[in-house]
């Protein structure tokens, strides 16, 4: 049961990171995909490119800014939990 | 035998551990390739949503303000309605006027004619590359580096891609946007760069007298606002000030805006900033 709600609520973070993006200023979603990060290392990535999908424009930035940040975000929450689980493998 | 496990050789596609990431970034992979093979197709699906976004933002102020208090309300809604009065008459003056001019040159203004009025779907603060995405494209006339003016004729940016059935407006206000404009009565000239979300900015001579409250024009047809001067950086070592300029009306909450060819001169008058740039 405690998976089950846990699974949900980063179902509803998820949904919640998608949603923002199209209906909320952006700083908002930002914020939203960080939070995820924490659950799911791969929603920012995916926030970013949907960011870009929506609203990139080539002719401003010669980057997509919000993919290139959500691989960057969603490379640190990989590398955090990688670091994490190795040290508590360690203390058992 | 030594048997082998293999629950966890991939957890992020393991039955047990189903990632909501890896449906995340596979919806997003999906519309991206939506998005590049048929992008017509992509925002025909996403205009209810953005409708909706409008719907919500447009009644959730009216739910916040009606919490304000009444009798201010009230009083600013009064003052509101005279400042409309007095402003609807000026611009009746000018009209005549400007129609007294035209008759006197001996031509007349085709503009309105070949105007486009176009929906706005998406704007900043949502959009974050200070962009707002039209809901006209070709098939309306809408052509690659028109001119985009907002209510009251304020230039706002310019066309810089269409579809079909819509387009996309770079606002002036975009990072690594360049532009040329006059400051004040004086007309000084200055190189005004976009900063984002709905601002500018340009550096001038502290000599040049510019003051908090002055009106920045641009090139359009004759000399258009674009916005006023809300703050000017000084530091005392420098010679020069920082003006930060904001544009002439809400770009968050714009409507709707107008598309004209500019002619050349409106192109030649704008640039993208290099990166070695400010």
């Amino acid at each position: 049961m405690g998976d089950f709600n846990a699974s949900m609520m980063r179902g509803a973070l998820t949904l919640s990171t998608f949603v923002s993006i199209v209906f909320f200023p952006w700083p908002l979603s930002a914020l939203l995909a960080l939070a995820a990060s924490f659950f799911e290392p791969l929603v920012p990535l995916a926030a970013g490119i949907f960011f870009d999908t929506l609203y990139y424009a080539p002719s401003a930035h010669g980057l997509p800014l919000f993919t290139v940040c959500g691989a960057v975000v969603t490379a640190i929450a990989f590398l955090v939990r990688s670091q994490l689980s190795a040290d508590s493998r360690r203390e058992f | 035998m030594k048997k082998t496990f293999l629950a966890r050789r991939n957890a992020l596609l393991s039955s047990a551990n189903i990632s909501w990431g890896v449906f995340a970034l596979a919806f997003a992979a999906l519309l991206l390739l939506v998005r590049l093979l048929a992008p017509n197709l992509f925002w025909q699906a996403f205009t209810p949503v953005f409708h909706s976004a409008d719907a919500l933002a447009a009644q959730s102020h009216a739910f916040f303000s009606s919490f304000g208090d009444t009798a201010i309300l009230a009083l600013r809604n009064e003052q509101l309605t005279d400042e409309n009065t007095a402003l609807a008459n000026e611009n009746q003056a000018l009209l005549e006027r400007v129609a007294g001019f035209e008759m006197l040159k001996g031509s007349v203004s085709k503009k309105a004619s070949e105007s486009i009025i176009a929906g706005v779907l998406a704007r900043p603060p949502v959009s974050p590359y200070d962009t707002l995405v039209l809901a006209a494209g070709a098939k309306e006339g809408v052509t690659v580096g028109q001119e985009a003016f907002g209510p009251g004729g304020v230039p706002i940016g310019f066309v810089s891609s269409v579809l079909p059935d819509f387009s996309r407006v770079t606002l002036f206000s975009a990072p690594n946007m360049m532009l040329q404009g006059w400051i004040g009565r004086e007309n000084i000239l200055v190189t005004l760069f976009g900063s984002g979300a709905g601002t500018m900015r340009a550096s001038l001579a502290r000599s040049a007298g510019a003051t908090e409250g002055d009106t920045v024009f641009t090139s359009g047809p004759g000399m258009l606002p674009i916005g006023r001067i809300v703050r000017i950086d000084s530091d005392p070592s420098s010679p020069a000030v920082t003006l930060q300029i904001q544009a002439a009306f809400n770009l968050f909450s714009v409507a709707w805006v107008e598309l004209r060819d500019a002619g050349p001169a409106f192109a030649k008058s704008f640039s993208w900033a290099t990166s070695t740039l400010p």
